[in-house]
């Protein structure tokens, strides 16, 4: 075990735990927001795992989530609009920092990584995760009124 | 059980299967449902590296040692 996959582990092990405690448990707001934390939070996991494994193929994985990922929240957005309409979820605190842990691997990565095609592509991870998981929020939060009217 | 990543891996996927057992009102068990299947990347990923691994396969999964000659597997 390297720092890599300890990282990872110490990650899925206060990150997943606190998601899955979070969506099984507490009011409907507590949901959404744990069940969008929970991809923002595998993504960086999967980084760091494919620089821990030295397996590059990880960070496809990574990618596919990142881009489904805030799919999936959107369309629970979508589906639970009525009942979160009057109990919007408001976690910015928890929405950011878990968007700058994201930040930080995806940085720590790149510098590891080096010059290249897959620096490129975890830019494009980075940029994805962290575009995707603020959007993702915002709709939760009812940011975008106008998608409610279909 | 060497590695105690597998070990988080298993036990996140094991508790929110559990709840979503648990949970009957359809939409929050979809949400518990979403979590259970982004918790089972990682260990999907680990059981991937174990099969795919040369050292780990040639050691627990080839049927031939490392002289090319047929193992004695019982």
């Amino acid at each position: 075990m390297n720092g890599w996959t300890l990282t990872a582990t110490a990650a899925l092990t206060v990150g997943g735990g606190a998601t899955v405690w979070g969506v099984a448990t507490g009011p409907l707001r507590r949901r959404v927001v744990a069940q969008n934390l929970s991809t923002s939070l595998a993504c960086p996991t999967l980084l760091l795992l494919a620089q821990g494994y030295d397996r590059p193929s990880y960070v496809d994985l990574a990618l596919l989530l990142a881009l489904l990922g805030p799919v999936g929240t959107l369309v629970f957005a979508r589906l639970l609009a009525e009942d979160l309409a009057n109990d919007p979820p408001r976690a910015w605190g928890l929405t950011y920092a878990v968007a700058a842990f994201g930040g930080g691997v995806v940085v720590t990565v790149c510098v590891a990584t080096g010059p290249g095609r897959a620096l490129v592509k975890l830019l494009v991870v980075g940029a994805l995760l962290i575009g995707g998981n603020l959007t993702a929020s915002r709709a939760l939060a009812g940011g975008f009124t106008g998608s409610r009217r279909g | 059980m060497d590695d105690p990543l597998i070990v988080v891996a298993l036990l996140l996927v094991a508790a929110s299967a559990s709840a979503a057992v648990a949970t009957r009102d359809p939409s929050r068990q979809a949400l518990v449902l979403a979590v259970l299947g982004s918790r089972t990347t990682v260990p999907r990923t680990d059981a991937q590296r174990m099969l795919i691994s040369p050292r780990v396969s040639k050691a627990r999964w080839s049927p031939w040692d490392h002289e090319g000659q047929p193992s004695q597997v019982p």
